[in-house]
């Protein structure tokens, strides 16, 4: 059975055309234009995965209403905004509110869907019983490249699936500096230095949340970022 | 010229009051003077008509006889003989001056007033004249003879007077008394030295003596081409007549050639004596002010009496004598006289013959004073009203300038910090520069607002144009899974390149939001600067391999309370900029410099020198002066995001040629 993918985005155009790249991946696709016409149908089934725009039609924070009542419904649910808005406070909001990554609108379809199989990659790893090899230590870091899942002194860390992916970009080579078009490209997105910036800034939070003296995510200044152990 | 210049020039035109008061003064002082020129007019008008008739007042004469009956005149005759004394006087007639003090009878003229017009001549010949000067005073008469005489002969001395044979150069006084009785005296002398005048009388037998008269005294004195003699003979003891007569011998006993105001054969007088009355003087010393002269005149004009207070000084509070000095000069005009005369006819009983003329003159200083003393009070008020105004304008000049300039320098202020106006001076001001600054506060306001716009415009566009072009780009994609020519793929290939560009566009154009974004979340942590720049120049170098990278840093730590994130973005760029502008292959410097409150990080780079309007504007957003050519997309945020940055560190960035003019500073402060 397909997996169904939920857009809801009230641009019909590029609803459209996110819906072509996905049937094509052979995923069922059911687009939405507003809330409303979500909650409708998602009281009827669950989607598998759900892309969602913040602004829809009158709505201008339609979005995160939705993405919250959507937690509510079920938390496994893989959740991703796809935004034309791009300021930090909208990418915090969104991660806030359980979302599973926070994409701007000019990422590429070949990207989107790279994160669309990952999520699902993940959702398939964590009904399957954990498996060793796929884990990758170091020092205090564990990190679950399956499930896409980060682990700190055997704590999870709340990553999104981006940070997840510039963490596990650092630390697979300790020492190693990265800089940001690496990071960018690892992480499968195009983004400006200051967004690269902010992103890690918001991973060391939630290490420092943690452990308030992580200091295993260095920057090196004019060049990047390394992991050191 | 400033304002306060202006208003001071402004202030001096005030002092056209005290010239206009000098002005006024003079006017005011013809005026008083024409007044006073009338009212003295009416005083000599006033005495000359209380003198009217009264020839007795005026002209001496001779007491009334004791027996009228044998007077041979009518009774009319004291008015007709008076009457005659101001007829036009005769060649014979003598009228003495009114004489200011006595001279001495010593036989010299130098202390007679020097006038040569009252002398009289008198000439037989060539040979035989004399000169006649005569005066009255106090009751006597004074005769000054200078008789021109080739031979002067003396008396041969100790001998009879009445010898004829020794007789020498004679003086012959000729008068009538009281009674009208006439008598004679003569004059010789032995020698020079004081004479004395004898009578001839005759005895009971014919005889004949030649006593001396002691009323009448002398001196005879030898002259260059003659003699002179000095007489005082006492009014009582002449009438109305008087007269000379000069014998003149060219040797002793010789018969004399006789000559003079008497009839030779009888002696009998031929003039008359026009002397004033003694009454006159005292009568016009009642009239009589400080400051006045009056004197009364003879028809032929000589003076008959005087009464003079002119020199008296005048009781008017003394101004000070600089002040009054200088206003003087100020108003007089030079050469003027300092004094009023007026002249009044006196008449006779009639009205119908002038018997005198009085004339009255005033000194000056009376209205000089007075117009002294106004226009000291005048120029003092003026001139203290002017200092007054001229301060207060400076004053107010001066406050209008403060003002003018406290606007300046916030309009200045203002329009550097790229019309980020907090607050305007003087708008609550309720005069014309309060509106000014009103509207200078709106017309900032409205700038700020339009900056703002226009600095959030890249934005906002981005944003507006992100949704259409991710719509482009997501066609493009999707047209990349369907079978297309190969014609067609090379339009998609192109297609694909320009969404990319675009996109870049848009994220070149939201930078300085997320920048501002960064720097409203940056936290302020304590780090060395050293090692920051350090690693930084360190990644240039791979970054830029064809720029060279000097980096001069001080060798101990710099601490710095900011952000490294942010310091680091500041320099990135730095050296984007720096690597723009200059050459293949330069080398680009990159310094620390340490300030006693402040970081300065300079980037210096050769290449084209900054033109020269653009230093203010170089950190302002969307400016941009990029090299021709240069076709990726720049919206001059560059150095807007290093100002930020650098005023986020409590500081501010700046941009400058180098001294040399073969490059670029630009440096960033930061406070420590």
């Amino acid at each position: 059975m397909k997996r169904l993918i939920a857009i809801v985005e009230d641009e019909a155009a590029l609803r459209d055309n996110y819906a072509a790249a996905f049937a094509r991946d052979g995923f069922a696709v059911r687009g939405y234009a507003n809330r409303a016409q979500a909650l409708a149908a998602f009281a009827t089934r669950l989607p598998d995965l759900a892309i969602i725009d913040i602004s829809l039609e009158d709505e201008p924070e339609g979005g995160f209403e939705l993405c919250r009542q959507l937690r509510a419904m079920s938390a496994e649910l893989p959740i991703i905004f796809l935004t034309a808005r791009d300021s930090e406070l909208d990418a915090v909001s969104g991660l806030r509110l359980g979302a599973d990554d926070f994409l701007t609108k000019d990422l590429s379809l070949a990207h989107l869907a790279a994160r669309v199989h990952a999520l699902f990659r993940r959702v398939d790893a964590l009904r399957k019983p954990e498996s060793a090899e796929e884990l990758l230590r170091r020092g205090a870091l564990t990190l679950d490249a399956e499930r896409m899942q980060a682990q700190w002194d055997g704590q999870v860390v709340l990553l999104s699936l981006t940070e997840f992916w510039i963490v596990h970009a650092l630390a697979r080579h300790p020492g190693h500096v990265r800089n940001r078009q690496q990071l960018m490209d690892a992480a499968n997105v195009v983004l400006d230095d200051n967004t690269i910036t902010s992103h890690v800034k918001r991973i060391r939070r939630k290490f420092q949340a943690l452990d308030p003296v992580f200091d295993a995510l260095q920057t090196v200044y004019g060049m990047g970022y390394r992991w050191v152990e | 010229m400033s304002l306060r210049l202006k208003l001071l020039l402004l202030g001096l035109a005030t002092l056209v009051l005290p010239w206009g008061g000098c002005r006024y003064a003079r006017e005011m002082e013809s005026a008083l003077r024409e007044g006073e020129a009338n009212s003295l007019q009416a005083v000599s008008q006033t005495i000359a008509a209380s003198l009217q008739g009264r020839t007795d007042l005026l002209y001496r004469a001779p007491p009334p006889p004791a027996d009228a009956a044998d007077e041979p005149r009518p009774d009319s005759g004291a008015q007709q003989a008076t009457a005659e004394a101001f007829d036009k006087p005769g060649p014979d007639d003598l009228e003495p001056l009114a004489l200011t003090a006595a001279p001495l009878l010593d036989g010299y003229g130098d202390d007679w007033p020097h006038e040569p017009g009252a002398w009289a001549n008198f000439r037989k010949d060539d040979h035989h004249r004399f000169a006649l000067l005569s005066g009255v005073y106090e009751r006597m008469l004074y005769v000054l003879l200078d008789v021109h005489d080739e031979h002067p002969l003396y008396d041969a001395p100790g001998t009879n007077t009445l010898d004829a044979a020794t007789f020498g150069d004679r003086v012959w006084l000729g008068f009538d008394d009281a009674e009208g009785e006439q008598h004679q005296v003569f004059i010789s002398a032995t020698g020079p030295g004081s004479v004395s005048a004898r009578r001839i009388e005759s005895g009971e037998y014919g005889q004949r003596s030649a006593p001396v008269e002691p009323r009448i005294r002398g001196a005879w004195q030898p002259t260059r081409d003659g003699y002179r003699i000095e007489l005082r003979v006492p009014l009582s003891m002449i009438g109305r007549s008087f007269g000379i007569l000069v014998d003149d011998r060219d040797a002793r006993g010789a018969a004399p050639v006789s000559y003079g105001t008497l009839r030779s054969d009888d002696l009998h007088t031929l003039g008359r004596l026009i002397v004033a009355s003694p009454e006159l003087s005292p009568y016009l010393t009642q009239f009589l002010q400080p400051g006045l002269k009056l004197a009364v005149s003879s028809p032929a004009g000589r003076v008959l009496a005087r009464a003079d207070a002119l020199a008296q000084p005048l009781t008017l509070a003394r101004e000070t004598a600089i002040l009054a000095s200088l206003y003087r000069r100020f108003v007089d005009r030079p050469g003027e006289r300092q004094v009023l005369e007026s002249t009044a006819p006196v008449y006779d009983r009639d009205h119908a013959a002038v018997i005198g003329s009085l004339e009255v003159t005033q000194t000056a200083d009376h209205w000089i004073r007075l117009r002294d003393h106004a226009l000291t009070r005048m120029l003092t008020f003026t001139l203290a009203t002017s200092l007054v105004a001229v301060v207060a304008m400076f004053a107010f000049a001066a406050w209008l300038a403060l003002r003018l300039a406290r606007l300046r320098s916030a309009s200045e202020s203002a329009l550097t910090r790229s019309g980020l106006v907090t607050s305007f001076p003087e708008t609550a001001a309720r005069d014309e520069l309060g509106d000014v600054a009103r509207s200078f506060s709106t017309l900032l306001a409205r700038l700020n607002e339009y900056t703002s716009y226009l600095r959030t415009l890249a934005g906002k566009l981005a944003h507006e144009i992100r949704t259409p072009l991710t719509i482009v780009r997501s066609s493009l994609d999707n047209l990349d899974s369907e079978p297309v020519g190969e014609a067609a793929r090379a339009y998609l290939t192109r297609a694909r390149q320009g969404s990319e560009r675009l996109n870049a566009i848009l994220l070149a154009m939201g930078a300085a939001t997320r920048v501002e974004e960064a720097i409203g979340g940056a936290e302020r942590v304590t780090f060395d600067l050293v090692p920051v720049l350090g690693s930084a120049v360190a990644a240039y170098r791979g970054a830029f391999p064809g720029r060279e990278f000097l980096a001069e840093l001080p060798a101990d730590p710099v601490s710095l309370n900011g952000a490294p994130d942010l310091i680091v973005q500041l320099l990135d760029k730095l050296i984007d900029n720096a690597v723009d502008f200059s050459p293949a292959g330069a080398r680009l410097t990159v310094r620390l410099r340490l300030e006693p409150q402040a970081a300065v990080i300079e980037v210096e780079n050769p290449g084209p020198p900054l033109p020269l309007h653009v230093e203010g504007r170089l950190f302002e957003s969307l400016w941009q002066s990029r090299p021709d050519g240069d076709s990726r997309p720049h919206f001059g945020l560059g150095l807007y995001i290093v100002r930020l940055i650098a005023e986020f560190h409590g500081g501010e960035a700046a941009a400058r040629n180098l001294p040399d003019g073969s490059g670029v500073r630009i440096s960033a402060r930061l406070a420590r």
